[in-house]
């Protein structure tokens, strides 16, 4: 007789496991393509930096020290603006022993410079020398040079800090030196979709494994009949849900791979990952993605077996025929905790103080949701056939179907939680967006006060220097004001870019009516900042006249004294600062994407704006804060 | 005791038979399979269901015999008690010289393996596998070597065709799938073969057949048939009649037709008996 018999009887019947197999074949689509999308790398070619053996640029993240006593510790982010290097440094990095020529480049990636500042400084060496060794005493140069500086942004003087130093392929990477914000932007989406997407699919995987295993219960018994001991059937179970787990995994491996490149190509369209991004992951790593649902599978498999294997043959054969009635007590008794749990978070989400808070339960909450769900399915399942038993009146099917339910709560529910749990992720990640999109509309629809807006004609464009000066000046206006949306850094209590506008003019109250709760906000000058209510309390924990830190896009930090709360954040963002501390910040041409007029007659400004051209008038209405002509608003 | 007559030859015991079984085998007091004073109950408290009360009784090696009863009389329950598929409430059983509730559920399940064999009244064969590896299942369980020819010999004294061995059950008649559970029972030369309903899903012609091939191949098993058909007694030794699980009465050499005037009987005091049961609730 030939050996392997087991296998071969699964291959000759796939019938019962054909759900197993689906549900190990879509984790490892999803596992695959989550890391296809986490590793993701954009390309970056050497260009006019090929003979260069070391480049030194500027600081391209923002760290910030905070010592609490003898604690300190130091956050970093991404820069949404890149500022450059004094072009002075140059010279200095000339002098050092080994460098040949030290060269500062300009015009990277867009081509605008800057008076006095380089995008970066070129280094080549003198034949012989140690890129290595030459590195060092660069480093050391800048170390110096830091301690002779109290303009650069750097968060300890006697380091290297506040400099991007490069050899090698690395160097790539500043040739578009952007790079590092929008990898931030697509890393933080997976971070917090792709786990709850894996979460979902593992949950929805071990409950179609426990079913597919109780469903063969009958099997079970019948081996433990006729001879075949409790560890022969859980081996037979590993053996089934290994081959089950590896065969799915395999199958999910091209899709996986292409729905990572459709997905990488889908970010990078939307300016989430940088243009031209591709997936880097090597196959054996993304072929090891394969077998993430290996291990639960098994293990949701053994723990159905052991049950099974457990009972005595004859209890086992009984209840195959008519399946297990009553609940799941450990299931139940850890479920309950979760539900409890859960409905702790969603009181705490409802009392939260605004928007920010609720946001930062969102994950934990639909985490523990997910949880609850996917425990107590079979007590959940059980309360709603008791609910529903008024339906029985409506006819033999229904009494059928309910009594079906009532008589197994337990395969009722393996085949309910993958519904449920995709439909609640799905629902939760779509509705929370149309919630704040629809919240952001009607905040917008009463903040705006002004009769006319003129807004840049492309995109992330911004409106002709002095145009708002014009608008001042033309008869009837009553007040007028301009908006560029930019990204601001806080420490809320993490070190983040948040959206935030630039804003410029007088009157701000006839145009604009953001809700002041405290403070005034018809006027925002030099070492003032608005702060929404959301972000004052929730966010940066900060009251009228509190002093902010705040940094420019840039990395520029800016000094400020709170000098105004308002309630409508959504359309503009959490921080409005004046639009004249931004200029030269953002990494943007100076300018607003929108100037706001009341006042004026619509068809003065008609002319104006028929007189320059890329000027866009509209009757009412605001761009909302983030993908303006600034970097997107970070990805929280 | 009755002897059976064997119209095939038995052959020996498959090479590779462990020694623990000899030595079990070898350690038989007389019966192989008794039970004293055998109760079991199902449920707790008010919910709880006496299946068996007080049963003694003794199955002598070789011996075929029926056990009968009206619906609910505990006799799957017996059976499976004294097979070691169940654990009893109290009182003992005594397995080829072995109380299967004292072992280990690992020393049961070889007990069970290599000295039972089962024929359910469902064949209980498993669907993917073939007619052939269902036969050979309970040996491969044992980790023991089985020809194809020690398949071929067994389906054949059932009277299986070697065609038929590669064939799933699925595609085989009722009876023909019966036959496989028995030379899957027999294939491993066993001591006792329970039988539960074995003919209870066959046509009376059908059944006639496999339980003449049953008495015919048992080769000196000891052989314990449940069911409720007053005609498997023809080829039964002796008659166990239950009633509301005790023990009513025993028959040596029961006629079918005795027996059927018996289990209408027992029929007439289960429907009286559950008559005044459901009298003395609705008064309460």
């Amino acid at each position: 007789m030939r050996r392997g018999w087991m296998l071969a009887g699964l291959l000759r019947n796939p019938g019962p496991v054909i759900g197993t197999l689906v549900a190990c074949m879509v984790t490892a689509v999803l596992t695959v393509a989550a890391i296809a999308v986490g590793t993701a790398r954009s390309p970056s070619p050497l260009g006019r930096l090929a003979s260069a053996a070391i480049v030194v640029a500027g600081s391209t993240s923002l760290e910030v020290t905070t010592s609490q006593g003898a604690d300190a510790s130091t956050q970093s982010v991404p820069l949404p603006a890149y500022r450059g290097i004094p072009d002075s440094l140059a010279s200095q990095l000339a002098a050092v022993p080994g460098v040949a020529s030290a060269t500062p480049e300009s015009g990277f990636p867009d081509g605008t410079t800057r008076p006095g500042t380089a995008d970066l400084i070129a280094l080549t060496l003198v034949k012989g020398a140690s890129p290595v060794t030459v590195e060092q005493r660069v480093r050391s140069a800048l170390r110096s040079a830091n301690l002779n500086s109290a303009d650069l942004n750097s968060a300890n003087p006697n380091s290297a800090a506040g400099y991007t130093i490069a050899t090698g392929a690395a160097r790539g990477d500043l040739a578009n030196i952007n790079l590092p914000v929008e990898r931030s932007s697509g890393q933080q989406i997976g971070f917090t979709l792709i786990p709850l997407i894996l979460v979902t699919a593992l949950f929805a995987l071990a409950a179609t494994t426990a079913l597919a295993v109780s469903l063969r219960g009958r099997r079970y018994a019948l081996l433990r009949a006729v001879g075949a001991t409790r560890g022969q059937v859980r081996r037979a179970v590993l053996a089934e849900q290994a081959l089950l787990a590896a065969a799915g995994g395999l199958l999910g491996y091209l899709p996986g791979a292409f729905l990572g490149r459709a997905g990488i190509s889908a970010l990078a369209s939307h300016g989430l990952l940088p243009p031209g991004s591709a997936d880097s992951a090597s196959p054996w790593l993304l072929l090891a993605g394969c077998a993430a649902g290996l291990p639960v599978s098994v293990a949701a498999g053994l723990a159905a077996a052991r049950r099974a294997a457990r009972t005595t043959p004859a209890q086992a054969m009984r209840e195959s025929r008519a399946g297990r009635r009553k609940l799941p007590v450990i299931r139940t008794a850890l479920g309950l905790p979760a539900g409890a749990g859960l409905v702790a978070l969603i009181v705490a989400a409802a009392r939260a103080n605004g928007a920010a808070a609720q946001e930062q339960l969102l994950a934990p909450l639909l985490l523990v949701a997910l949880v609850a769900v996917a425990l107590l399915g079979p007590v959940l399942v059980a309360a709603v056939a008791a609910a529903a038993r008024p339906l029985r009146v409506t006819g033999p099917a229904a009494r059928l179907a309910l009594a079906g339910i009532s008589a197994q709560p337990r395969r009722a529910a393996s085949a309910v939680i993958p519904v449920a749990l995709a439909t609640g992720l799905i629902g939760a990640i779509a509705f929370s967006e149309t919630s704040v999109a629809h919240a952001t509309t009607a905040q917008s629809a009463a903040a705006v006060r002004a009769g006319t807006v003129l807004q840049a004609g492309p995109p992330g464009g911004v409106l002709p220097a002095g145009l708002l000066a014009v608008v001042q000046a033309l008869p009837g206006t009553r007040g007028a004001a301009g908006i560029t949306p930019v990204s601001l850094g806080v420490e809320d209590p993490t070190l983040e870019y948040i959206g935030g506008a630039a804003i410029g003019g007088a009157n701000l109250a006839r145009v604009l009516d953001m809700g002041v709760v405290s403070g005034q906000l018809n006027m925002l000058r030099p070492g003032q900042v608005a702060v929404s209510a959301i972000e004052a309390s929730a966010g940066l924990g900060v009251r009228l006249g509190s002093p902010v830190t705040v940094y420019l896009p840039d990395g520029t930090p800016y000094r400020a004294t709170v000098s105004a709360i308002y309630a409508r954040g959504l359309p503009i963002g959490s921080l409005l600062i004046p639009a004249s501390v931004t200029a030269g910040h953002t990494g943007a041409p100076t300018g607003y994407s929108q100037v706001l007029v009341s006042g004026t007659s619509h068809k003065a400004l008609a002319a104006l704006a028929a007189a320059r051209p890329g000027i866009t008038v509209i009757t009412a209405g605001l761009r909302p804060a983030g993908p303006g002509g600034q970097r997107p608003e970070q990805v929280e | 005791m009755t002897t059976t007559n064997l119209a095939l030859p038995c052959p020996g015991r498959p090479a590779g038979h462990s020694q623990a079984a000899e030595a079990t085998t070898a350690a038989l007091s007389g019966a192989p399979v008794r039970v004293d004073n055998l109760s079991k109950h199902f449920g707790r408290r008010r919910s709880r269901v006496t299946a068996l009360d007080d049963v003694s009784l003794e199955f002598a090696a070789g011996s075929f015999t029926a056990i009968l009863g009206a619906s609910g009389s505990g006799k799957t329950t017996l059976l499976q008690c004294a097979a070691g598929l169940e654990r009893p409430s109290s009182g003992r059983v005594s397995l080829c010289g072995a109380d299967p509730a004292s072992l280990s559920d690992r020393k049961r399940t070889l007990l069970r393996r290599r000295h039972v064999g089962f024929v359910f009244q469902d064949f209980s064969l498993l669907p993917e596998l073939t007619v052939a590896e269902n036969i050979a299942l309970p040996l491969r369980l044992d980790h023991r070597h089985v020809t194809r020819a020690a398949v071929g010999d067994a389906a054949a004294r059932v009277g299986l065709s070697p065609a038929q061995l590669r064939r799933l059950p699925p595609e085989l008649s009722g009876g023909q799938q019966q036959r496989v559970a028995i030379a899957r029972a027999l294939l491993a030369r066993p001591d006792v073969i329970f039988a539960d309903e074995p003919t209870g899903a066959l046509d009376p012609h059908t059944a006639q057949r496999v339980l003449s091939l049953l008495r015919e191949t048992a080769c000196g098993a000891t052989v314990i048939i449940v069911t409720h058909d007053p005609q498997v007694t023809r080829f039964c030794d002796r008659a166990v009649f239950l009633y509301a699980g005790r023990v009513d009465a025993v028959i040596e050499r029961p006629e079918p037709e005795d027996v059927a005037a018996r289990l209408h009987a027992l029929g007439e005091r289960a429907t009286a008996l559950d008559e005044m049961v459901n009298a003395a609730r609705s008064m309460a």
